[in-house]
């Protein structure tokens, strides 16, 4: 849901709008935005111009006439970390799951699935696949898993990879990453 | 009741013909009725297989389109008399049938007979969804290679989202030598990342290739180890307990007694 604040500048309001969504590029992927019209109404071109904008982040733009004309300042909301999706299977090779939340996956994550979360990510199982913790922006987000061997592991904008050889030892029990130093760090959790 | 049973891997060349055509071969010689459906239009190989190539008139795609009649289609098998085999069209594409006839075609096959595997196309697409229309089960063939658990991985994702659900697990093409010596994925590594019930285990063995070239099916080889290993995987579809090979390499004193046994 987009609201567009009547009293600022459209320019303004785009520039934000374009930064907040490059810094989360993934996690906007095949998302409706709903323009929600105010007192402030867009121009055909100003519209124009958020269509294109939302295409470039692989979103669809609908538009949607207020009926209760509100005059939030709001663009993009704030991520409930605590309000956690769980997923109750394994996840396979192809599947995705992506949720503004955090993201419980009882199961596996298998090599080639993809988790993407606002907030923080659970596996209780094997992460083998891609995490994706904190995809709004949330630094402070953290993966875990009780076996945690990811093809890659991000978190905000921290990209890191499995190692290339592959005799690596494998983790002796449950293990988190999170980001220390602007470096993704796993240590074991636990007793 | 019929069962109907999609033979499938999503990578191509990991066997998924060569393990219908023997299923079907062995279940028949339990003295089960068999029918064998080719659903890779446009590439059908099946009837190769079988060595019955020079008896197709008709094909599946004949047979949704009312060119004939379902009966007219079935190729009975030149060794057993309860195989029977419904070809694809070679000249045809993928999408010349569609789920729905599908499904049609494989609940008029459920009246003639107690087995219905069909062999599924490589690949997810029309192909393939084609192919799992109609059936209640799924078997899924791999090799233990990495790039076939993953593509054997998605299937199992996508029969799932299809309803078709706790599919069983074939490994093909084993090398113990090669597991041995940790040049090969194991059993339980796959087993581990697939999560899903193991039907059985077929060994990389020259015999499935002269076979499949000669148009027999191993499973009549009794003294073929592939054989023997799809010999236990069609008595465990029976419901028989039989315990999973233990894979031995030969060594030189038993290959100079099975050369000895076999010129007897």
């Amino acid at each position: 849901m987009l609201w567009l604040d009547p009293h600022a500048e459209f320019d303004d309001v785009f520039n934000q709008l374009q930064e907040k969504l490059a810094v989360s590029k993934d996690f906007w992927q095949g998302v409706t935005v709903v323009l929600k019209q105010t007192e402030r109404e867009c121009c055909p071109k100003e519209k124009a111009q958020l269509e294109k904008l939302m295409g470039e982040f692989g979103m669809a733009l609908k538009e949607h006439v207020a009926d209760n004309p509100s005059s939030r300042m709001k663009t993009t909301r704030e991520v409930d970390r605590d309000y956690a999706l769980i997923v109750r299977r394994t996840l396979r090779s192809g599947q995705r799951v992506h949720h503004e939340g955090s993201v419980v996956v009882l199961g596996d994550v298998n090599p080639g699935a993809e988790v993407v979360a606002g907030g923080d990510i659970v596996v209780l199982g094997t992460l083998r696949g891609i995490a994706h913790a904190g995809a709004l922006g949330e630094e402070t987000a953290v993966v875990m898993a009780l076996k945690l061997l990811p093809t890659q592991l991000r978190i905000a904008h921290f990209i890191s990879r499995a190692p290339d050889h592959q005799d690596a030892p494998e983790p002796q029990g449950p293990e988190i990453a999170r980001i220390r130093n602007n470096l993704i760090t796993i240590h074991s959790y636990g007793p | 009741m019929a069962k109907v049973i999609v033979v499938t891997s999503g990578k191509g060349g990991v066997g998924k013909t060569t393990t219908a055509a023997n299923l079907g071969a062995g279940l028949a010689l339990l003295g089960r009725k068999v029918c064998l459906i080719d659903a890779d239009i446009g590439l059908r190989n099946l009837d190769v297989v079988l060595g019955l190539e020079n008896r197709i008139v008709y094909d599946l795609t004949d047979v949704v389109e009312g060119n004939c009649r379902l009966r007219q289609a079935l190729i009975k098998d030149k060794r057993t008399d309860n195989l029977f085999l419904l070809p694809a069209a070679q000249t045809k594409e993928k999408d010349a049938v569609s789920p729905e006839q599908m499904l049609k075609l494989t609940e008029e096959l459920r009246e003639e007979c107690e087995y219905i595997f069909v062999d599924c196309p490589a690949g997810i697409e029309s192909g393939f969804k084609n192919a799992i229309a109609g059936s209640d089960e799924a078997i899924i063939v791999t090799t233990p290679e990495i790039a076939a658990v993953r593509d054997a991985d998605r299937i199992i994702g996508l029969l799932e989202a299809a309803g078709l659900y706790d599919p069983r697990l074939i490994i093909n093409r084993i090398r113990p030598q090669m597991v041995r010596q940790g040049d090969m994925m194991g059993i339980d590594d796959i087993i581990e990342i697939l999560a899903i019930e193991l039907l059985g285990i077929v060994p990389d063995d020259e015999d499935i290739i002269v076979s499949t070239n000669r148009g027999e099916p191993v499973v009549l080889d009794r003294r073929s180890q592939a054989g023997q290993a799809y010999n236990n995987i069609v008595r465990r579809l029976e419901g028989i307990d039989v315990p999973l090979m233990t894979l031995e390499e030969d060594g030189w004193l038993t290959r100079v007694k099975k050369a000895i046994m076999g010129r007897s």
